[in-house]
């Protein structure tokens, strides 16, 4: 490939761009919605579960008109849907990750930026509407409510007393079976009569047992129903499924899209018809029992839950008595520590990570769940950090799995990202653009979509900041396909850059460096600065990765250097002598709101490594990070306060970590930020409006983690910012560490007991606890344990 | 008061379309009248061996105002308020009759209008009395009591307080049977106006003429055959306060008239009623309407936020002036049609819940022959209106007045009436504790709604309902009184901050209470000892003439706010039982007004066990 940028690409480069990303696709998963093989049926009953401390409990039903704060998710990585369990009406919205309104949006507005409207940029949509009513259950007759999700099954149970009867209720989005499926049981001698009505949400005419649709950016997508019963009649009834006197009831969902993540096809399936495969897919689920489907999918999930088990201590027999939204107003109310709840809010993270990210389109700002067709920012994929955010966790919570599909993302629309870089990014209205004339590799915008396009603004060091993000995950994994995969996307982005970058002469020092061209420190400040930190700091890192997988893959040795060169002459930095923090536009003045909600320029100490509260940095360097971290505060959005507890726990503060963990934990009422009574993240749009943001919802677990554990290629560090409130014992297991390990660790009154190190491809690490440190070497496959930190 | 001060909007709504289609200010009425039994026994005499003649029990029946003031379709075709005719109120006597009786119902009751015309012009007869509009009446008014009392039930009317200005007829007009007497001699000198509309001339009692107008109104009822009537505008109250608007006189007059006629009417006076006067209305009535009209005016009979809801707020600080002889009247009962009540189940069994365990009297407004299934279910559920008519006691708040509460009763045979509400907006549990009833341990629940027996539970039970929603339980203890240990607010060991300062009170536990907590006052128990750590049920006692809300807090934690109910004057004590999160040993429990006005804290008693 020719490596030298122009300031205008060949078609021929073009063309072998889309070529190489068409055939990482092709190595990759399936499309979203296919036909899949018969899944394999485990004969054996599941595991029964580890104990209440992994269930979420709640006393009542979702309103229906709050089902984004109320309802409880499931998903099975594309097919998802919140659930109201409502006795007498039960609602299931139901959500396909790649039904999106809008297309490729690739003509910009007059200033050079993006449309950004549900009709052109478009909008992550509903799929479907399930409503199973049953009128002799109304709440106002039932007693002894009790709803519940099972995290270690991923399973969302319903029960009441009525007349006698005991009612259950069962749900759950299975993945080998691609399907939702609720079963209606009792013991007592009840029964059930209602209705199933399936409907879409775009107004579509439903036949009955299904529908489909299109939207007019030309995507397709179909669901379909399946019910049987026992004891009574079910029958088809005109628009709905009637059924009368059943002892138990089935009810199964699939449905999705003819969405295709390959830009050659843009992004389309035209071959496939999404309502047949969705009645297809019902009919064979349907044809085995609720217990053989709930075996099947407690196989499949289980796989991946239990790779991380955790305990941060135990909770109180009075703190258990409540339920989940009861606990978190006790939290609240009395600031004490409830320790087997925060370890359920991060195993909770887990859940919705592996619900929300299989097998087709990465999580979204609103994971995989919807309450309606306006979701606030489109539930779109912003890339100056909530994207990477809902990527944080992964890893470290043992769901390296669930990873892909953010990097199966990033690949299939970099031929479109590519083009449109071309194409678009120099436009003279464009005040982000190149003042060198060029143009190379591939940028974003803040915000992109499903279509190979992009919303609002320019974005320039997005690039960076997503390949920073699919090298980390090369880091915990050492999968050299994975880095065979994504090598192009960062070979790219720093083509970009090359074209980009500008030189200047430091006025006090006449030293020569590379900056950024002109760019908005995300969200913050002036509009056009030159040499943004955010941008020094993420394209310091994506060089240095790139030049790390040249050396794995042995590839492009000459560009490496070309690479290596620029990365020397990078400016960096330098603390402000007039606010003593990190500057975040190469001014010693606070151009913006102190309090701001991103860290932007703190992106070198978290997600980066090259601010380190150790000898490798200048302390200058750690303090003025500091010092504007704390500047930051810690009363800020759910995503920014997990942003936060992650540098405070780099900077091993274990009191502020917590503190903003805590703070994330706090009830939501009217809108405010903090956990809805779902465990949703709550972010206050504007006063008593909160909106679900999932960001923080995966951001503060990885925090959690991040505090029990800190990694970085050859070094691991044990409990570095571990709060009192979890130091009396504790324990977790399946920590990714990058360098390529595995960790279990367990813990006694804040002192290491015990760590297994299993390598799954690292050879050697230092592992240190305190002012103690230690070389491991270990094979790839193989362990070892270590004790004795307390000596 | 709360009440004279209170807006009564949708009456002033209906003012003002009344003066758009009469092009007169007139009385927009709402009620009627009735009397039933046979002792003519003064109304609302205190209650004595012999059980009062009249509103023994909270009457039941059917009114017509609900329909006649909604826009619902074709309910008022002739424009507003027309529903009121002779056709319509027989219809729906039929209906009664056949659904309803069985189960208790027995007053139809003519509110506003039927002496107006379809342009709310009235009819008087020569001696300045209400007259039958013979558009909407044409057999005249007797013989529509006749044909309600054929069919077994009883007859209620309506008047405005005060001599109608369109009665007055310059002063001219004879008063019936009263020699001499006009209606210039009747009212004051300078006509000064009356009634929560100032559409009448205030009667003035000390001349010798005035009783005899009202005697000359009881005695035409009473000829006609009413059972009861409902006296609207009465004030302090109707959203009025002052000499000028005080009917204590009207009302006594109409008891005495009444007495005179010799028929038992029973006398209900509407609406808002100051419960300052509240003794006067025992004294001289069978029931008085707490709060403003229950119809919206809208296209439905109600709604729940206006003003069904006001009534959990409203209602409390009357509880203790209910009883055999009169009555706290809630007002309408609008849930037999929901698509016409605007209402969903779960506000229609709240609303019919709270009507019957306030022991509000129970008349629907809705079409009668228009009923849905499960309207006909929640008035005719005999569990349910035998906690009303029975002799248990109205039940009160045992919690505060948040989004979730709990009211109750004791009765008579130890069982405990139990309703759950939750006027949130969302599904919600709510949990009655027995501690809040001075109860531990076993209890056994009774379904009243759904007649089912629930079981046996442990300390409390906790039901899920819906936004708006309500339970209504029976609860039967098994267990054996709570044991609690009392601190006084006024003992030297507590901390006071700000205004808060020790005040007399004769009704209070050691005869103090602590006041003045308002804008940022506190009061801190300082060694309030438990030996578990738990969430223990605090029971409240407080005086507060008006509902007040307070922080409260244990161990300087944040502190949950909540509203106390009105115990309805300064001079009454009243509790709620409030959960508080204790630690083993000496704790702090700290009661802050915030930035507004909290309630007088009497004690606090802390149960020995969470």
């Amino acid at each position: 490939m020719d490596t030298a940028p122009g300031s205008h690409p060949s078609r021929r480069r073009l063309l072998s761009l889309a070529a190489l990303a068409g055939a990482a696709t092709a190595l990759g998963p399936l499309p979203a919605f296919t036909a899949s093989a018969a899944p394999q049926r485990p004969t054996m009953a599941p595991a029964p579960t580890t104990g209440p401390h992994h269930e979420l409990w709640w006393r009542a039903p979702a309103d229906e008109h709050s089902m984004i704060r109320q309802g409880l998710p499931l998903g099975n990585g594309r097919l998802g849907a919140l659930a109201g369990n409502d006795p007498g009406r039960e609602l299931l919205l139901i959500t396909d990750a790649t039904l999106w309104t809008g297309g490729l949006n690739g003509t910009l507005d007059s200033d050079g930026q993006f449309p950004y409207s549900r009709d052109d940029f478009g909008s992550f949509t509903l799929l479907a509407r399930l409503t199973v009513d049953i009128p002799d259950h109304d709440l106002s007759a039932v007693n002894d409510y009790r709803r519940a999700l099972d995290l270690t099954q991923g399973l969302v149970t319903t029960t009441y007393r009525r007349s006698g009867t005991t009612y259950r209720r069962s749900m759950f989005a299975s993945r080998p079976d691609d399907a939702l499926v609720l079963h209606f049981d009792q013991s007592g001698g009840g029964s059930y009569s209602g209705t199933v009505t399936l409907d879409g949400t775009h107004g579509e005419n439903v036949k009955g047992l299904s529908f489909s649709g299109a939207l007019p950016g030309g995507l397709r997508y179909g669901a379909a129903v399946k019910a049987y019963g026992s004891g009574g009649k079910v029958t088809v009834d005109g628009p709905r499924i009637t059924f009368t006197d059943c002892r138990s009831l089935t009810v199964v969902v699939s449905g999705g899209t003819n969405y295709r993540p390959d830009a050659a096809t843009h992004y389309r399936d035209p071959s496939l018809d999404p309502e047949r495969l969705a009645r297809t897919k019902a009919g064979d689920a349907a044809a085995h029992s609720a217990a053989t489907l709930l075996r099947t999918h407690v196989a499949d999930y289980r796989a991946l839950f239990a790779q991380q088990d955790l305990s941060l201590g135990t909770s109180s027999a009075e703190q258990r008595a409540l339920d989940t939204w009861e606990r978190l107003q006790a939290r609240a109310r009395d600031d004490a520590p409830d320790p087997e709840l925060e370890a359920a809010y991060l195993q909770f993270g887990r859940y919705l990570m592996i619900s929300g990210s299989r097998g087709s389109l990465p999580l979204n700002l609103q994971g995989l769940w919807l309450d309606g067709n306006d979701p606030d920012w489109m539930g779109d994929y912003h890339t100056d950090i909530n994207l990477q955010m809902n990527y944080w966790m992964a890893d470290r919570a043992g769901l390296s799995g669930c990873f892909d599909a953010l990097t199966d993302y990033c690949l299939a629309q970099l031929p479109s990202w590519t083009e449109l870089t071309h194409r678009l990014f120099n436009d003279p209205r464009n005040r982000y653009r190149n003042s060198t004339g060029k143009i190379a590799g591939w940028t974003v915008a803040i915000s992109t979509n499903v279509h190979g396009g992009m919303g609002w603004w320019w974005h320039p060091a997005g690039n960076a900041w997503l390949c920073n993000s699919l090298w980390e995950h090369y880091e915990y994994t050492r999968s050299r396909a994975h880095l065979a995969k994504i090598y192009p996307m960062l070979k790219g982005a720093c083509e970009f850059w090359e074209a980009r970058l500008l030189t200047t002469t430091l006025p006090d020092t006449g030293e020569e460096v590379l900056v950024a061209d002109s760019d908005w420190s995300p969200e913050h400040g002036p509009l056009d600065a030159k040499g943004i930190t955010y941008a020094q700091e993420l394209v310091w890192a994506l060089f240095g990765n790139y030049l790390a997988a040249t050396k794995e893959l042995g590839k492009d040795k000459a560009y490496a250097e070309t690479i290596d060169s620029l990365r020397e002459r990078l400016y960096l930095p330098r603390v402000s002598a007039k606010t003593g923090w990190l500057e975040e536009w190469m001014s010693p003045d606070n151009l913006g709101e102190t309090t701001h909600r991103h860290l932007s320029p703190l992106v070198g100490l978290f997600p980066g490594d090259r601010i380190r509260p150790d000898d490798s940095t200048p302390k200058a360097v750690v303090d003025g990070a500091t010092a504007l971290l704390t500047a930051r505060g810690t009363e800020s959005f759910g995503w920014a306060n997990a942003w936060r507890a992650l540098c405070w726990a780099r900077l091993k503060n274990a009191d502020k970590a917590y503190q903003l963990v805590v703070n994330n934990l706090r009830p939501s009422t009217t809108g405010s930020n903090g956990t809805a009574p779902n465990l949703f993240d709550i972010y206050e749009v504007e006063k008593g409006r909160g909106i679900f943001q999932i960001d923080a919802n995966f951001g503060t677990p990885a925090a959690m983690i991040e505090m029990l554990v800190h990694s970085r290629p050859g070094h691991l560090e044990l409990l570095p910012a571990l709060p009192d409130a979890w130091a009396t014992s504790g324990s977790v297991t399946g920590v990714g560490v990058r360098g390529g390990f595995v960790v279990d660790l367990s813990w006694r009154d804040g002192t290491p007991t015990e760590v297994r190190i299993h390598s799954v491809g690292g050879r050697t690490t230092t592992v240190a606890h305190g002012s103690t440190s230690r070389q491991v070497t270990v094979a790839p496959g193989a362990s070892v344990t270590l004790r004795g930190f307390d000596r | 008061m709360r009440s004279s001060s209170y807006p009564v909007m949708p009456v002033l709504r209906t003012m003002a379309v009344l003066a758009l289609t009469a092009g007169v200010a007139t009385a927009v009425p709402a009620s009627a009248h009735a009397g039933p039994v046979t002792a003519p026994a003064p109304p609302g005499a205190a209650p004595t061996a012999d059980a009062p003649a009249l509103a023994a029990k909270p009457y039941m029946g059917w009114s017509s105002w609900s329909m006649q003031s909604s826009k619902y379709p074709g309910l008022n075709p002739d424009g507003d308020y027309s529903y009121l005719t002779e056709a319509n109120v027989l219809k729906q006597t039929d209906a009664l009759a056949a659904k309803l009786k069985p189960y208790g119902y027995e007053y139809v009751n003519i509110d506003a209008g039927w002496w107006r015309d379809l342009s709310w012009k009235p009819e008087f007869d020569q001696y300045a009395r209400q007259k039958a509009d013979p558009g909407r009446f044409p057999h005249g008014m007797k013989s529509v009591a006749d044909r309600i009392h054929a069919k077994g039930l009883k007859a209620g009317i309506y008047l405005p307080v005060g001599l109608e200005k369109e009665a007055y007829n310059d002063g001219k007009s004879p008063i019936h049977d009263a020699e001499g007497c006009t209606t210039g001699d009747i009212v004051y000198g300078d006509l000064r106006t009356t009634n929560g509309w100032d559409s009448a001339y205030k009667l003035d009692f000390s001349k010798p003429c005035t009783q005899k107008y009202v005697d000359s109104q009881a005695r035409l009822l009473a000829d006609w055959g009413y059972d009861f009537l409902k006296l609207d505008g009465v004030g302090p109250g109707s959203g009025k306060s002052g000499d000028q608007y005080d009917n204590v006189a009207d009302v006594a007059a109409w008891q005495k008239a009444i007495a005179a006629a010799g028929r038992p009417v029973h006398l209900e006076v509407s609406w808002s009623l100051d419960i300052g006067h509240a003794a006067d209305w025992k004294k001289y009535s069978n029931g008085w309407r707490v709060d403003t009209d229950v119809e919206c005016y809208c296209n439905t009979l109600v709604s729940w936020e206006n003003s069904v809801d006001d009534r959990w707020d409203d209602t409390p600080g009357w509880t203790r002036h209910a009883g055999p002889g009169g009555w706290n009247d809630l007002d309408s009962l609008d849930v037999g049609n929901g698509a016409m009540d605007g209402l969903t189940k779960a506000e229609r069994q709240s609303y019919a819940t709270l009507w019957a365990i306030a022991k509000s009297p129970l008349y629907t407004g809705d079409d009668l022959t228009r009923l849905d299934a499960y309207g006909v279910s929640l008035l005719t559920n005999r569990e349910v209106i035998a906690v009303n008519q029975g002799s248990t006691p109205p039940a009160r708040p045992v919690t505060p007045s948040d989004a979730q509460q709990v009211w109750a009763a004791k009765n008579p045979d130890g069982s405990y009436t139990v309703a759950l509400f939750n006027l949130a907006d969302e599904p919600a549990a709510v949990t009655a504790h027995w501690a809040s009833l001075g109860l531990t341990g076993k209890a056994a629940v009774r379904d009243l709604w759904n007649h089912e027996n629930l079981g046996t539970y442990q300390d409390k039970v906790t039901q899920a309902l819906p936004a708006h929603g309500s339970r209504l339980f029976t609860v039967t203890p098994r267990g054996g009184a709570l044991k609690a240990t009392a601190y006084e607010a006024e003992a030297t060991a507590n901390t006071l901050a700000g205004n808060a300062s020790v005040a007399d009170c004769s009704a209070c536990s050691g005869d103090h209470k602590i006041g003045n907590l308002y804008l940022g006052g506190s009061l801190r128990f300082n060694d309030v000892t438990v030996d578990k750590a738990g969430t223990y049920l605090i029971k409240v006692a407080y005086v507060s003439g008006d509902a007040r809300s307070a922080d409260i807090s244990a161990n300087g934690n944040k502190a949950t706010s909540h509203k106390f109910p009105s115990t309805g004057d300064w001079g009454s004590v009243e509790s709620v039982s409030v959960p508080v999160a204790l630690k083993a040993g000496s704790n702090t429990i700290t009661f802050e007004s915030g930035s507004g006005y909290a309630p007088d804290i009497d004690r606090i008693d802390v149960p020995q066990s969470s």
